[in-house]
């Protein structure tokens, strides 16, 4: 157990067993398909018919947005060149489906069917249409761990809407709501204040929705104030959901071998990207 | 071996049927019943089983390695199933002499602690890791509880090869 914890050595007798488990999980996961599909088929041709109503009036809705999205994003990207900003960078995304929710009683976690040969990589974040929905944190050759945002400890950069605030939103555990943590008690927030991933991480690419603000508790005495929320996405609903394969390349650089010491000084400050660890488990 | 619960010496043992019903169980706890505390753990109760009937064919090492499948399966750090299971089967089997002659119902109530600490391992192991104890993952006592009502059922359906009558009298049955 150590050994996993500290050196994550045991990443290949990881594989090999999971080469062994992936299909009989497979085969496992069939009933409930199986189940699944007979209750979609045996749906009633009315319900049909109002879903076919509801999703027409939303095609259109989307499509007049989409025609104007693109006009936006020309003269965005127009007028951060004439600024001298960072461009946004454009990224790809994979449609992925969720295998199942491993039962394990410290983390949330889900399991989907894409993996390293399908172009994911560790830290890709998975959305679904209303928002983020957590990051791939483990990677097999055709499946991958994903963490959810409800995952203790599990921080998200974000941004208030409303007035470009910006702080980190952290997951608490299984069944709590999300946390925004380290605000002084007069942040300008407010009950309903919708959380978008701000980008600055390099993870996350930014203007999609995390989290709507449900209740602040503002203790003056410690100049803080404790501002709980919830994810916009149903985290444990769906089936199907997008990985974005984003990769901003603004990261600071690994630190790399060809920085050499000058004269037997020892290196001490190296730029680039530290090597940190996550507090707790894995 | 006696059957203590009606006094009649026990067919021998297939050991096919060991294996078969632990990997059935397996394939059990792979059902995608999603992230709930009290779903029982089937494969532990299997393995707890076979360590206390026939410990010379489900031994220490058997419960390692499929604790080390579940330990792939639930994305726990590795090893951490496999140890549980493998302390829990030494523990049973040291027990299994005394258990076996038990009647079945004060079997299950002997079961209790071995079950709560396969359930609650992991939590004690993420405490001692990073000093913060889960007090929701604690639910996984229910599981404990549900697995030790679950064992004369398992009893029943796990010993009923063995139970079989030497020569049946088709003329006569009963």
């Amino acid at each position: 157990m150590l050994i996993d914890f500290r050196f994550k050595a045991l990443d290949p007798i990881r594989n090999y067993v999971n080469w062994i488990l992936r299909p009989l999980e497979y085969v496992m996961m069939a009933p409930r398909n199986i189940f699944e599909t007979t209750s979609e088929y045996f749906t009633t041709r009315s319900t049909l018919d109002q879903e076919n109503q509801v999703m027409k009036v939303r095609l259109a809705e989307l499509s007049l947005l989409a025609n104007q999205s693109e006009f936006l994003t020309v003269e965005n990207q127009n007028l951060r060149e004439l600024m001298e900003l960072q461009k946004q960078v454009p990224f790809k995304t994979l449609p992925v489906e969720i295998l199942f929710n491993p039962p394990n009683p410290i983390s949330q976690r889900i399991v989907i069917n894409r993996g390293m040969n399908d172009g994911l990589k560790l830290g890709n974040p998975i959305a679904n249409d209303a928002g983020i929905l957590g990051q791939v944190v483990r990677l097999y050759d055709r499946s991958a761990e994903v963490s959810l945002l409800e995952d203790r400890d599990f921080a998200v950069p974000v941004q208030v809407a409303r007035n470009g605030l910006r702080a980190a939103v952290f997951g608490a555990g299984r069944g709590n709501p999300l946390e925004l943590r380290y605000l002084p008690v007069a942040s300008d927030l407010e009950v309903g204040d919708i959380l978008l991933t701000s980008g600055i991480d390099g993870v996350y690419p930014p203007g999609f929705a995390v989290a709507v603000i449900s209740k602040i508790e503002r203790n003056a005495d410690k100049n803080s104030s404790n501002v709980f929320c919830v994810p916009v996405a149903a985290v444990n609903r769906y089936r199907q959901a997008l990985a974005f394969l984003y990769d901003p390349q603004f990261d600071a650089k690994a630190p790399s071998s060809n920085i050499k010491p000058v004269n037997g000084t020892p290196l001490t400050n190296i730029p680039g990207r530290r090597q940190t660890r996550a507090r707790g488990m894995q | 071996m006696i059957d203590f619960q009606s006094g009649y010496i026990l067919r021998p043992v297939n050991p096919v049927f060991i294996y078969f019903s632990l990997f059935c169980a397996l394939l059990l706890n792979l059902l995608p019943f999603g992230n709930y505390g009290w779903v029982p753990n089937w494969l532990i109760l299997c393995i707890v089983f076979w360590n206390i009937h026939q410990h010379r064919y489900v031994n220490v090492i058997t419960a390692f390695f499929l604790g080390l499948m579940m330990d792939v399966h639930n994305s726990d750090l590795l090893g951490l199933h496999a140890f549980s299971y493998s302390l829990v089967a030494y523990i049973a089997i040291s027990w299994h002499r005394r258990i076996v002659a038990l009647s079945v119902l004060s079997q299950a109530l002997h079961l209790i602690p071995i079950f709560l600490l396969v359930s609650l391992f992991p939590v004690l192991v993420h405490w001692a890791l990073s000093g913060e104890l889960y007090w929701w993952a604690l639910t996984g006592g229910i599981q404990a509880l549900i697995e030790s009502l679950l064992w004369p059922l398992a009893t029943r359906i796990l010993l009923a090869p063995q139970r079989r009558p030497m020569d049946v009298d088709h003329n006569r049955p009963l």
